[in-house]
This record gives C-alpha cells, sequence and structure tokens, in this order.
C-alpha cells in the first residue's frame, strides 16, 4: 500500500467518524433509554479496530480518544490511553481468536464498552461520587444502549472498510 | 513477545501512554482552561454548533406554529394578563422604592444596590455522557467570559455555573451536576444551607440541600436562592424550591431535595453573569 493509499484510507475513516460523533452529540443524547444515552465514539472505535487489525486499531483508538479527550468533559486523559488499548485489544482479539464478522465485533464491543463501565463504577467509588447501586444503575443500561448501536455502526464501518485501499494480499 | 508488541503498534501505544499523562496534568494544572486541542476543536466546530442550534430553534418553531398554535395563542393570552398585572405591582413597586430611599437618606444608610453585567449565549451542545450534567455555550474568553460565572436563563433563575472557557465557547456544568457544590440561602427562613449536586438524583434533574439549619422548620416549596457567602457568586438568583425534606442514614441530620426552577432541558438561550456588583 503506497503512503497516499494510506493516507486516503485514514481519511475516509475520519470522514466516517464526523456523522458519528453527529449522532453522539446531537441525536442520541436527546434520546434517553432508561434515563442514559449511548457511547457511540467508543462502539466506533472498537469497530474499526476489528476491521483494521492490532496496528490500525490502536491508532484509529488513539485518535478518537484524543477527540473524546478534547470534546468531552471531566475525561483528564483517560480516553485517549483507554481508547487506544481497546483499540489495540479489540484488533489483536479480531486478528488472533475472534473472527472479523459482525459476531465479533459484538464481542469486543462488549468487553470494552465492560471494561470501560467498570472503570467509572470505580472510579466513582473511589471518588465517592455515589454509592455502588446508584453508579451500576446507570453503567448497565449505558453499556447494552452502546452495544446496540453497533447495528448502525458496523454496518457502517464495514461498508467503509470495503471502499478503503487495503495491504496488497488482503 | 518483545516482537509481537514490535509488530503489534508497541510506539502507538508508548504515545497513546504519554499523551494521556500530558492531557491528565494539563488538566490538573489549567482548572478551568481547556486543552489546546480541544480549543481549537471548540473554536473550528462553534459556528457549526450554532448553526445546528439555531436551525433547530428554527424547525422547533416551525412545529410549534403548526401543531401547537392553539396552546400557543392560549398561553399568550394568559402571559398578557399576567404582565398586566405585574405592570400594576410595579406601579406600587416603584412608590414604594421611592419612599424607602427617602427613608436610607433620612436614616443615612448606604443605599441598595444590584448591578449585573450580562453576556447572552446560546447553547450549542448538551452533555453527551452520562456521568456528568453540561451544556456547551457559544460564547468564550474573546467576550469576557471566565471559569466561575454563574449561568441564568431568560426569567433569571440560576442554570449554572461556567467550569472551562474557550476561545468563542464555554462549557458549564449545571445546577445537577454531581460536582456542583454552593451556598444557598433559603428565603422564607432567611437561613444559610449548602448546595451540592448529587450523582443519584441528576438523572431526575434534582439536587440535594445540605447542612440545613437546625430548629428551622422548612416546608415543601420553599424557595432556594444563591447566597452571597464568600462573594464568589451573586445572591437572590433562584435555584429552585425544596420537593421534600429526608433525615439521612445516620439519623443525625437532614437535607432536602431541590428541584430547579430553570428547565435545563428545553434551553435555548442563556445570560452568563460576567461580573456584580450588589449592596445589600
Amino acid at each position: 500500500m503506497t503512503r497516499q493509499d494510506f493516507i486516503l484510507k485514514w481519511l475516509f475513516y475520519a470522514l466516517a467518524l464526523l456523522p458519528v460523533w453527529w449522532l453522539d452529540l446531537y441525536v442520541f443524547n436527546r434520546l434517553p433509554v432508561f434515563g442514559v444515552s449511548p457511547r457511540l465514539l467508543p462502539v466506533a472505535a472498537i469497530t474499526v479496530a476489528v476491521l483494521e487489525g492490532t496496528v490500525g486499531g490502536a491508532g484509529f483508538g488513539l485518535a478518537v480518544g484524543i477527540l473524546c479527550d478534547a470534546v468531552y468533559y471531566g475525561t483528564w486523559g483517560g480516553m485517549t490511553l483507554g481508547l487506544c488499548l481497546l483499540g489495540w485489544g479489540a484488533g489483536a482479539a479480531a486478528k488472533y481468536v475472534l473472527r472479523r464478522n459482525f459476531g465479533g465485533c459484538l464481542l469486543c464491543a462488549a468487553a470494552g464498552l465492560s471494561l470501560l463501565a467498570l472503570f467509572h463504577v470505580v472510579s466513582g467509588l473511589f471518588t465517592g461520587l455515589a454509592p455502588l447501586y446508584p453508579l451500576l444503575r446507570v453503567a448497565v443500561p449505558e453499556l447494552l444502549y452502546s452495544l446496540c448501536t453497533l447495528c448502525l455502526l458496523y454496518p457502517w464501518f464495514s461498508w467503509i472498510y470495503r471502499r478503503v485501499p487495503k495491504p496488497v494480499g488482503l | 513477545m518483545k516482537d509481537f508488541f514490535r509488530n503489534n503498534g508497541l510506539l502507538i501505544l508508548i504515545i497513546a501512554v504519554l499523551l494521556a499523562a500530558i492531557t491528565a496534568v494539563a488538566s490538573y494544572a489549567f482548572q478551568g482552561m481547556p486543552s489546546p486541542l480541544g480549543n481549537v476543536l471548540g473554536v473550528v466546530t462553534t459556528p457549526v454548533r450554532n448553526g445546528i442550534s439555531s436551525l433547530a430553534g428554527w424547525v422547533e418553531g416551525v412545529y410549534n406554529y403548526s401543531f401547537r398554535y392553539d396552546e400557543l395563542q392560549a398561553e399568550n393570552e394568559r402571559l398578557k394578563a399576567e404582565i398586566a398585572e405585574l405592570e400594576a405591582a410595579a406601579r406600587e413597586g416603584e412608590a414604594d422604592s421611592q419612599e424607602n430611599e427617602r427613608l436610607r437618606e433620612l436614616l443615612g444608610l448606604r443605599q441598595k444596590r444590584r448591578e449585573l453585567e450580562y453576556e447572552s449565549a446560546k447553547v450549542t451542545a448538551r452533555s453527551s455522557t452520562n456521568w456528568s450534567s453540561t451544556l456547551t455555550l457559544s460564547k468564550g474568553s474573546d467576550q469576557g467570559v471566565a471559569a466561575g460565572n454563574c449561568v441564568v436563563d431568560a426569567a433569571g433563575n440560576l442554570v449554572g455555573i461556567i467550569d472551562a472557557v474557550g476561545v468563542n465557547w464555554s462549557t458549564m456544568i449545571t445546577v445537577v451536576d454531581a460536582n456542583l457544590e454552593m451556598g444557598a440561602f433559603l428565603s422564607r427562613t432567611e437561613s444559610i444551607a449548602i448546595l451540592e449536586g448529587d450523582f443519584t438524583l441528576m438523572a431526575e434533574g434534582k439536587l440535594k440541600l445540605t447542612y440545613l439549619p437546625e430548629n428551622t422548620e422548612l416546608i415543601t416549596g420553599d424557595l432556594v436562592l444563591t447566597s452571597s457567602m464568600g462573594g464568589n457568586y451573586p445572591s437572590d438568583l433562584v435555584v429552585g424550591s425544596i420537593e421534600s425534606i429526608h433525615t439521612d442514614a445516620s439519623g443525625i441530620s437532614r437535607y432536602a431535595i431541590v428541584q430547579p426552577t430553570a428547565d435545563l432541558d428545553s434551553l435555548v438561550q442563556v445570560f452568563i453573569i460576567k461580573s456584580f456588583d450588589i449592596v445589600e
């Protein structure tokens, strides 16, 4: 794959992320279910990681994490590291353990979002934000609702994946 | 193992660790200021957000005109009657003020004064996480907005406090955010307490009033205002009213649940209090 193809590929993914960000910012946070709205950007990062593998997943996760830290309130750099690691992990799992299909992506997203929820709950307990039950009452519906959005995001990024340049041999 | 990591993006992981550490340190060191990238993103996206916000307002206006015309007409009639009543009350108030002024002069008291400098702003985005309650506004440091400024709605009810300020945008935490903590004044009993955001109540759009004064009988509907304690916030901004009073798990102290007066879900236009000069 030439450098131009490489740039073109990630430019397409960046452009594909824009409508996802818009949905996250203006649509889904106005459509709460059980009082919570889904988190689209982590799901997007994991989906691309499953399709692109470890290096691509870590890179895309890093970029989405930087975006999250820049626009979301009170993340303190955690999303940069967290999404990079999730992207890397999802890419590795899809490469060595799971299949690169919707089922594999669903498992990776479930695992990744569970880790994010766990982080929120533990940090909430640690900082005294709230007791366990109220934290779980937000974290669990958020995880499930976010997983549901995979039905939108997986076809969207698969469609992009089929059209972007790929390394020779794939 | 070493090769596995080397072939699978070790460099990217190292970059991520470094960037996360820099962001965390910068966030801690420069509280009230966004990260440079956050600021640039805010500057670039603010015009787009303003456009989307205006478009949403226009669509809502068209919808209201088309489907809620009768309801809006009835509301208009009711408001006209209310304005007439308020005008009458204002005329009486004017006479009372003049009398008050004369008496103050006679007694040599300081003139009461309440000057607030406002900056109007549009709500361009709402928090998209479930762990905080924030709004993004269309004004920033270029317009003189600073962290800690109070934000009120058109009726003067407190909406929140500015937390981070970019060049042409700012982020405020709303009154129900779990991080909010400020002094409160109970107008009926003329006593003070502490307003605290509570994560459990945040989803319901409510907040907590703690350190309630002992030997004071609070009742449902009591008005909760901001207090001038500490001089950080202007006094007498309406926060909300007491919805219920409870005793905590230890059975020693009481707390109250406060329902904010401002409608946080449908805010479009808000006013940032950039400076204030109040003499009680």
